[in-house]
């Protein structure tokens, strides 16, 4: 069966999200700062009267700050526990893939990033990462990166 | 035809204004005996009134025979529903003026006949 | 509410006996559904009501109209479930109407016994209802032992196997009280179940003639001809009020913007319409909300049948006197305080009220009496549980809070009265000499304070030994749409729920930049003489604690509650009240124990909501160590008048030294390098002046030219209208204490000494060590005189 995925790019990787957990895709809005949360928690935004948590995607995989500016993008994805956004870089097309592309991540993959992906598919041009989307939530919860408090020591 | 339910559960008065409004009745309600004087003085009178035996303020046995004081009501069936099932208090219901009874529990095809008997419905 | 509309269609026999002649349509199943939704609200009201006449009728046994209305109850039950075809229904209320129908003839008397096979049929009655609600079905619980332990009370017998079932008549003229003590024994299950074998001599017209499908051409297809309508009420689904308050809770959102698009141009027809969308949508949410009310009687009424149970299991005999029953909150409020509410009332029987022989030898009732009041006062519910009980042994508390490491032997003996009894509250603290069955369930008044906590009430408690304890809870009203102060802090906006709220203080000028005091470190700010720890909001949220932030132009500190203490909140500025809507804040955020949750402002931008309690934790204002200073401070508007408060200092190492905090300007703590000599006189710049400083060791000759701290503490006080400071060494506390002055150790410079609060301190006598000084002063002042001229 092949599947589709919404993609997108953040610090020149693609990623990938299935299509069916992807609520819509929307312009960078200002956000409220949660400050006391982790660094990887943008802030909240406010969805049509609904107030949507979003996630600096950057962060919550440890990569650097987007040196080539601009907004990024909200990816709302639907939850259990309602919507959440996940910030990137820019969105990609929604691409279908093939079952047997498919492959666990290549051993120079690393750190957050690893934890966060559940394998790629090979792609004409490129890789495309599969985003764990239970994985990249979780983590911030648990453990999520230093929490802006620690500053209080 | 209009009718008029008295009875304390509000269940049993869904029930029975079911019933009666599928035969094209205008049910009006009320939860004990001194409610239902009350909606006779103010309202039309009823053809008919299904009343229970056992209720709070007056019991059904007190308004048959308060309703039949009254000559206004004269024409006005009144059918005892009741589970009080010995004949003595079948025969009281009727010697205080009852037209009929009903036992509970019922089912929509007994109330209709009874309709039926008292000659406010067509024969099921 | 009650289960799937397709569920309650499973009921079969409804379908054939009431509606023999209709084709399911839509319509009348939706008929059907409400007939059967108004059943089982109705059943379920009855029972209650049967549980609590049941219990009443145990008190007055003689109330024939109690007995009354306890049997009609069941009557009606049977009635109308049997009119639905609900057989288990019919045949266990069929059993225990036949029960009451003996009492009501005197044949059978009431005994405890009875009362409680009576309560467990309606719990069995409630069970299948709860069942019907969920699947549709009565569902396959086992009645039959009941069933018996009924039969044999009616028939005056102990229960047997329920196939050895006598005749009725021949037994039913025996007396009643045998049967008393049927249910207790009446363990074995019996052979046959009730249920597949109706009770015998059921009604006999009742049988019902199942009579299948007729035709369905005969249904009048006109709607139902509204009669006059009776009923002046009507049953919501809940769902449908919770989707209409968040719609209200959009609307004031929408209106907030509007307003705001339009403060500007005043006096246009557009402002107007405003004007008028303001108040409809205030009237709109005044009346959802109002919906949305309960009185909190719909709780209280399980509570009669609650209390019976954990004081007959207990041993003991429990009055219960309810007040303000009509009292209205806010359901989800309403469903919040039910546990904790129950939870207090086993606590108040099982620890709270003594048993009967004990109560009789301390003159009192052998009945205890627990009164439950309820009443708005100030936007706020209160409620209030008293037992006149044995009340709080405070030296139990100090030996369990010793034995659980809640404190030391030595802090337990300094705990204030009020303190003590906040240990009841802390995690894992009973007083119980054993776990008993009633409320040794690992649930402690810790969460019941924690769950009233939440939906922003407090809870305090009050005891008198001998005399018995009263717990005090406040609430809000409603939760869902809150009046809000909205702040800033750290760059951005946040909304305090005014709940918390008790007052605005704004320091400008010189005013600011001397209002916070430092002791130990903790920032305080003294409010009309009490000293209200300080929390700096952009330092809890930042992290940043940057001390340097403490001078400001101007300070705005929100003074707020939480739980019985106050703090005061410094943030930037304060804008606005307002009406918010609460949104509660994501999964990812849940840990975020200073955010209640989040609103959209009239900008249509998110702001968070705080935590009051969840901040006053993370900045330990309420923490064990800290909150005796603060909570005897803050409290101390409410203690007598008669006590006086102490400032404790520490000089020359050894020596505990008062000062009455009434002689005390204020507390400073600065670096040593700020003090300069001016001739042989210690001196520091301040505010303006340049004020002497007195170092009390020195001058009680303790230690004469010793180095000083890099950081001294300096208490400014004033005489004969010109500022001093007292060098001390530290600011130990601030104590209340009636105290008697032992002249034994009087001296120049001390009045005295005196045992404040467990310890022996000296009295410094402030005016005889300034005045000591005082030549010293005045050659200074002709100094800085000269220097200024």
């Amino acid at each position: 069966m092949s599947k589709q995925f919404c993609t997108f790019v953040l610090d020149r990787l693609l990623f990938g999200i299935e299509v069916e957990k992807v609520q819509e895709v929307i312009r960078y809005q200002e956000m409220t700062p949660v400050l006391t949360a982790p660094d990887s928690i943008a802030g909240l935004m406010n969805l049509r009267g609904q107030i949507v948590t979003a996630v600096d995607l950057r962060r919550r995989m440890g990569l650097p700050k987007n040196e080539e500016g601009g907004l990024p993008m909200n990816v709302v994805i639907c939850t259990s526990e309602g919507a959440v956004s996940l910030l990137v870089d820019r969105i990609g097309e929604v691409v279908e893939t093939e079952p047997e592309t498919f492959e666990s991540l290549p051993d120079s993959v690393r750190g957050e990033v690893r934890q966060t992906t559940t394998g790629v598919y090979k792609l004409e041009h490129g890789l495309l990462h599969v985003l764990n989307l239970g994985a990249t939530l979780d983590g911030i919860v648990t453990s999520g990166g230093s929490p802006r408090t620690m500053a209080a020591a | 035809m209009k009718a008029l339910v008295v009875d304390d559960s509000n269940t049993m008065r869904a029930v029975l204004r079911r019933i009666l409004s599928m035969r094209g009745f205008e049910v009006a309600e009320a939860k004990h005996g001194v409610d239902a004087l009350d909606v006779l003085t103010k309202g039309e009178v009823p053809d008919v009134a299904l009343v229970d035996w056992n209720m709070p303020e007056m019991n059904g046995l007190e308004l048959v025979t308060e309703i039949r004081k009254r000559p206004q009501y004269e024409q006005m069936r009144i059918m005892m529903v009741t589970t009080e099932t010995g004949i003595k208090e079948v025969q009281s219901a009727l010697n205080a003026g009852a037209t009929d009874y009903l036992m509970k529990p019922f089912n929509s095809m007994q109330v209709e006949e009874k309709l039926a008997l008292l000659g406010l419905i067509a024969n099921v | 509410m009650y289960g799937h509309a397709n569920n309650v269609l499973q009921c079969a026999a409804w379908q054939n006996e009431i509606m023999p002649r209709v084709e399911p349509s839509e319509k009348i199943m939706d008929g059907m559904d409400e007939i059967f939704i108004e059943f089982l609200n109705e059943a379920n009201e009855v029972l209650d009501k049967f549980d609590r006449d049941m219990v009443e009728l145990e008190n007055d046994p003689s109330s024939r109209a109690l007995l009354d209305q306890i049997f009609r109850g069941i009557h009606t039950i049977k009635g109308t479930s049997g009119v639905l075809g609900l057989d288990k229904l019919v045949s266990i209320s069929h059993c225990g109407e036949n029960l009451l129908s003996k009492m009501r003839e005197g044949e059978i008397l009431l005994t405890p016994d009875l009362t409680t096979v009576l309560l467990t049929m309606s719990d069995a009655l409630r069970q299948i209802l709860g069942c019907i609600a969920q699947s549709g079905t009565e569902g396959d619980g086992e009645f039959s032992a009941l069933v018996e332990s009924i039969t044999a009370a009616t028939e005056g017998r102990k229960a047997k196997r329920a196939t050895a079932r006598k005749p009725r008549k021949t037994a039913a003229r025996k007396k009643s009280s045998v049967g008393s003590d049927a249910a207790a024994k009446n363990t074995a299950p019996p052979a046959a179940t009730m249920v597949a074998e109706p009770a015998p001599d059921p009604v006999p017209a009742a049988k019902p003639k199942r009579k299948q499908e007729s035709p369905a051409g005969e249904i009048k297809t006109q709607s139902e001809p509204p009669a006059e309508s009776q009923v002046s009420s009507i049953r919501v689904d809940v769902g449908l009020l919770d989707k209409l308050m968040n719609l209200v809770g959009e609307l004031v959102l929408a209106r907030n913007q509007i307003m705001q698009f339009t403060t500007a141009d005043n006096g246009t027809a557009m402002s107007a319409a405003v004007q008028r969308l303001n108040l409809i949508t205030a009237e709109l949410q005044r009346g959802v909300m109002k919906t949305r009310m309960q009185p909190i009687g719909t709780i209280w009424n399980k509570l009669p049948r609650l209390l019976r149970d954990v004081a007959r299991g207990c041993g003991k005999d429990v009055e219960l006197n309810m007040d303000g029953a009509e009292t209205e909150l806010d359901r989800t409020i309403l469903e919040a305080i039910k546990d904790p509410l129950t939870h207090i009332i086993r606590n108040a029987v099982d620890h709270g009220i003594e048993p009967p022989a004990v109560r009789v030898q301390g003159g009192k009732n052998p009945a205890g009496l627990l009164t439950l009041k309820a009443y708005h006062e100030g936007g706020k519910v209160n409620i209030e549980i008293s037992d006149d009980g044995a009340g709080i042994n405070t030296e139990a508390v100090k030996q369990k809070a010793i034995e659980r490491n809640l404190v030391s032997p030595a802090e337990a003996q300094r705990l204030s009265e009020r303190e003590l009894y906040n240990l009841l509250f802390q995690p894992g603290f009973s007083t119980a000499k054993e776990v008993t069955n009633i409320s040794g369930r690992g649930v402690g008044m810790d969460v019941v304070k924690s769950n009233i906590s939440k939906i922003g009430g407090t809870i305090d408690l009050q005891s008198t030994p001998g005399h018995g304890t009263t717990l005090k809870i406040k609430i809000p009203l409603t939760l869902a749409i809150v009046p809000a102060l909205i702040v800033t802090s750290a760059s951005n906006r946040f909304a305090i729920s005014q709940v918390n709220l008790v007052e605005l203080v704004r320091l400008e000028g010189a005013a600011a930049l001397s209002a916070i005091e430092f002791i130990h470190n903790s920032p305080f700010y003294r409010l009309r003489g009490t000293l209200l720890p300080i929390v700096y909001l952009d330092r809890q949220l930042t992290g940043f604690d940057d001390r340097g932030g403490s001078h400001r132009d101007v300070i705005t500190i929100v003074v707020l509650q939480a739980d019985d203490r106050l703090f005061g909140l410094v943030v930037d500025e304060v804008k606005d009240s307002e009406e918010i809507v609460v949104k509660p804040l994501g999964n990812l955020l849940k840990e975020q124990k200073c955010f209640a949750g989040a609103t959209i402002m009239g900008d249509g931008r998110v702001a968070l909501i705080l935590d009051v309690m969840g901040l006053a934790h993370k900045a330990e204002v309420l923490g064990e160590q800290r909150s005796r200073t603060n909570s005897t401070a803050v409290q101390k508007a409410e203690v007598k008048a008669q006590l006086d408060e102490w400032l404790l200092v520490k000089a020359g190492r050894k020596h505990h030294l008062a000062i009455p905090l009434a002689r005390v300007d204020r507390l400073e703590e600065m670096a040593t390098s700020r003090l300069e000599w001016s001739g042989s006189q210690l001196v520091v710049q301040y505010r303006g002046e340049i004020v002497p400083v007195i170092s009390v060791a020195e001058t009680l000759g303790f230690s004469v030219g010793q180095e000083l701290p890099p950081v001294v503490a300096v208490v400014v006080v004033s005489w004969k209208g010109r500022r001093f400071g007292l060098l001390v060494e530290k600011i130990s506390d601030v104590v209340q204490a009636q105290i008697t002055i032992d002249k034994a150790r009087q001296s120049q410079y001390l009045k005295g000494s005196a045992v404040i609060d467990k310890r022996v301190v000296d009295v410094l006598d402030i005016d005889g060590i300034i005045a000591n000084t005082c030549s010293m002063v005045e050659e200074l002042e002709t100094a800085v005189g000269q220097g200024g001229r």
